[in-house]
């Protein structure tokens, strides 16, 4: 009897909880949907594989970042250096390469090892005395960049050798007649990177770890979980991230350069919060961000392709975040019921 | 003489509780009154009815014998009723005089706020307990007495004629006690009335002019200070309606494994010399009262927290740095008091909380693989009986006695060999709790070391074969379950005589 009063209410909330889940995870898939339609209708030039694929390059730097910021945010922090650790990591890569003489080979090498050992330092940092993630990477987005124009006298330096050029700015599938010139090769490396943290969160023990530690750092270490090693692993994967995207930048412009990716932190941090990540940690997934990343992607193509002036085109942008958190909390508050 | 406070035929319901039963109660001016009762008896409802947090559902409160509504907080104060908390409410970055002058700063001219005044305020607040601290320092270089006498001064400013303390010295040692005890003496001299909530017996006649007894919602007497023995206290807190469940209490073989020991185990300020044996199949219950060291100690265990000397041994072996994730490796499991606070990611769903500390099981080569994980939960979600639509539902739309059921399934899904369990029945419902325990019992009949704490006394008599008394941050007392009564376990819990081996 029990048994049969209880299951209608049992029921309905299942129910319930079944829609919120399909709006809460499909909302942004539908907004890119509607945005990418239309585009397709009313942008000129959109709808052609060049312009697509352009999209796609120049999401592809920030999105290769945002895998390891989505890893950093589901744990409850924040980290506002990446962009500096590019422009140092493009500036070492430089130095090394070109000033140093070092095979290019071993520089790569060298400078992707160093991205992950300076943010392992800051997560060591930031567990081991408990200083806020924002505080010592705030640090280390002025330092990080004072130090690349240190190295580099804040000239860009130059030159490769041209077959380095291929990483950054070349194209793979050449030849197949949709595609054009082909796919992008950042293009391709950034999906490969989303594939590979969207398993590394779904079914891995690091991945859970991730979230667990987001979502009550007290529970996971009383469950067992090193709350140092996660984290170390989390800023460590995150500094090698924004390293390779470093590099590949270098690659795209030809040079080791202070100069770049002035702001990328921010746009990283934009997409993974679009993405629906909770900066209060423990919720948050990779399949989110890449849509938030897309989303980016088509917006200011989209306002470039309409005429949109560029300062128009930042509040918009500005926006656009609070409107996503703004609905992410919303929905969280028609859960709560 | 008329009395400060009447209460006259009080109720109060919550869904499925009386907590006030026709409760009629009544405290003149000078007058210490000592409220004593088990945990739900109804002190904290009645508590939070004299200071406006609740209304009483029936009945009426009278004041100088008019009767009165404590609709808010300001009402009570109004009326002159004021009540220190256990847990402080002090801002530990402000200054003593801020603090006790908290959200009543007097103001200049200017509106800036004029510290002279300020300061004249605190000190004659302190002055009014024979006092002197500097008051322009801040709270949080204080001693926890000192903070305490703080919330003391911060009440005396709203010039209360009633002064309600809950469990005032539970987080105080011994010397600092005295102190209080002496204040609070003072302060009825000058003829405030006082109700005083204590679990720690031996403070009682030292303080107390009257002590009354709840149980169950219901006022069971009033007696006065000189009737109050130990013995007649606890009778009247139990009742007479309890009866053991019926389970053997198994006597430990003497050839039995030692699965724990811990030798001379101590922690500054929070317990001391700590030393016992948990064998295989046993299942020990450590009765002590809030601040007794009882939480610190498992925390202590279970490597979250250092100690100062000793060591723990399990299966023989010295474990030489203990972390909660070497515990876990070898077979230690802990459930923690505070379940929304400790133990539950409580926006995941109910299988990421069922499968938390098994993953490092649940994988091969960090990797884990989907089925095994939902087929673990599965099987915690039969063992502990939880009641849930779905493993993928989030776990805070679950009723506490099934968070609580999913907190234990996540460690018992590593198969421990030892599990520490802190309060596993605080805030969950009869069924549930009697459910854990059972599956506790028959797991221990398999051979798991259960070592749990609880501050209900008939459940440590019910669920343990040994009984360890703390006290203060000792263990006072280690005794086989079937050698000893409620009323006795209960006297020495609260620090009480019994058999004379141990006082205050």
């Amino acid at each position: 009897m029990n048994n049969s009063l209880s299951s209608p209410p049992q029921e309905n909330n299942l129910n319930r909880e079944r829609v919120m889940r399909f709006v809460s995870s499909s909302g942004l898939l539908i907004a890119v949907i509607l945005l990418f339609t239309y585009l397709s209708v009313d942008a000129p030039n959109f709808l052609s594989s060049r312009n697509l694929l352009n999209i796609m390059r120049a999401v592809s730097f920030s999105g290769i970042i945002a895998c390891g910021m989505t890893l950093i945010i589901i744990s409850a922090d924040i980290d506002v250096s990446v962009g500096s650790a590019a422009a140092w990591s493009s500036s070492l890569l430089g130095v090394l390469a070109i000033d140093l003489e070092f095979p290019l080979i071993v520089a790569v090498i060298v400078v992707l090892l160093q991205g992950a050992l300076i943010h392992g330092i800051a997560g060591y940092i930031r567990t081991r005395w408990e200083i806020p993630a924002f505080v010592v990477t705030l640090a280390m987005f002025i330092s990080l960049r004072g130090a690349a124009r240190l190295i580099t006298n804040a000239y860009p330096i130059t030159p490769f050798p041209d077959s380095f050029n291929f990483w950054g700015g070349g194209y793979v599938l050449e030849g197949i007649p949709f595609l054009e010139r082909g796919i992008p090769v950042p293009v391709v490396f950034m999906l490969v990177t989303f594939v590979i943290f969207y398993f590394v969160t779904q079914r891995t023990v690091f991945g859970r770890a991730v979230y667990a530690v987001g979502g009550n750092e007290e529970a996971a270490r009383l469950s067992g979980i090193s709350i140092m090693r996660t984290r170390l692993i989390i800023f460590g994967i995150t500094g090698f991230l924004a390293a390779f995207a470093g590099v590949l930048i270098s690659s795209r412009v030809m040079s080791g350069s202070s100069n770049i990716a002035e702001g990328l932190e921010f746009e990283v941090i934009a997409a993974v919060i679009i993405g629906g990540t909770s900066l209060a940690g423990g919720k948050g997934s990779i399949w989110g961000t890449f849509l938030g990343v897309i989303f980016i992607g088509l917006l200011s193509n989209g306002m470039v392709l309409k005429g949109i002036s560029p300062f128009v085109q930042e509040v918009v942008r500005g926006l656009i975040i609070l409107l996503a958190v703004f609905i992410s909390t919303w929905q969280r508050s028609l859960q709560k019921g | 003489m008329t009395p400060i406070l009447r209460l006259e035929n009080i109720y109060k319901r919550y869904p499925g509780v009386l907590a006030l039963d026709n409760l009629t109660f009544e405290l003149n001016a000078g007058e210490v009154r000592a409220l004593l009762g088990k945990n739900g008896a109804g002190k904290s409802t009645l508590i939070k009815l004299l200071s406006g947090a609740i209304q009483p559902d029936e009945g009426t409160i009278h004041i100088d014998g008019s009767p009165v509504a404590l609709t808010t907080t300001q009402d009570a104060f109004k009326k002159g009723i004021y009540t220190v908390y256990q847990e402080m409410s002090l801002v530990p970055d402000l200054s003593v005089a801020e603090n006790i002058m908290l959200g009543r700063w007097p103001l200049t001219r200017w509106k800036m706020v004029d510290y002279a005044a300020l300061r004249r305020i605190a000190e004659e607040a302190l002055q009014q307990l024979n006092i002197t601290l500097d008051v322009k320092m801040p709270v949080s270089r204080l001693d926890v007495a000192q903070q305490q006498i703080v919330e003391i001064a911060k009440a005396l400013s709203f010039n209360p004629r009633l002064l309600i303390l809950d469990e005032p010295t539970s987080a105080l040692a011994a010397s600092e006690v005295d102190l209080l005890l002496q204040i609070v003496r003072d302060l009825a001299k000058s003829g405030r009335a006082i109700i005083y909530v204590s679990h720690r017996l031996a403070e009682i006649p030292r303080i107390a002019d009257t002590v009354t007894i709840l149980r169950d919602g219901q006022l069971v007497d009033t007696i006065t200070i000189a009737e109050a023995t130990p013995q007649r206290i606890t009778d009247m807190m139990i009742g007479h309606e309890w009866t053991r469940m019926t389970h053997a209490n198994v006597k430990m073989q003497d050839n039995a494994e030692v699965r724990l020991r811990v030798s001379n185990l101590s922690q500054e300020g929070h317990f001391q010399n700590v030393t016992f044996d948990a064998h295989e199949g046993e299942v020990i219950g450590i009765a002590g009262l809030l601040g007794s060291g009882r939480t610190e100690l498992l925390r202590a265990i279970f490597g979250l927290e250092p100690v100062d000397t000793g060591t723990i041994e399990i299966h023989g072996a010295t474990v030489e740095k203990p972390s909660p994730r070497m515990m876990k490796s070898l077979g230690m499991a802990m459930t923690p008091e505070d379940r929304k606070k400790q133990a539950l990611l409580l926006i995941a769903s109910v299988q990421d909380n069922l499968t938390l500390a098994s993953l490092d099981r649940l994988n091969s080569y960090g990797i884990i693989s989907p089925k095994a994980l939902t087929d673990a939960a599965q099987e915690m979600i039969v063992d502990t009986q939880i009641k849930t639509p779905s493993l993928d539902v989030e776990i805070n739309t679950l009723s506490g006695g099934n968070q609580q059921k999913v907190v234990v399934g996540n460690w018992l899904s590593i198969r421990p060999k030892i599990l520490l369990m802190d309060e596993p029945s605080r805030g969950i419902d009869i069924q549930a709790k009697e459910q854990i325990f059972l599956l506790i019992r028959d797991l221990a009949k398999e051979g798991l070391t259960v070592l749990f704490v609880s501050s209900e006394i008939e459940e440590v008599l019910d669920v343990a074969d040994r009984i360890l008394v703390m006290n203060q941050g000792n263990i006072t007392h280690d005794l086989s379950a079937g050698e000893i009564g409620l009323d006795k376990l209960m006297a020495l819990v609260m620090g009480g005589t019994y058999g004379g081996i141990h006082n205050e």
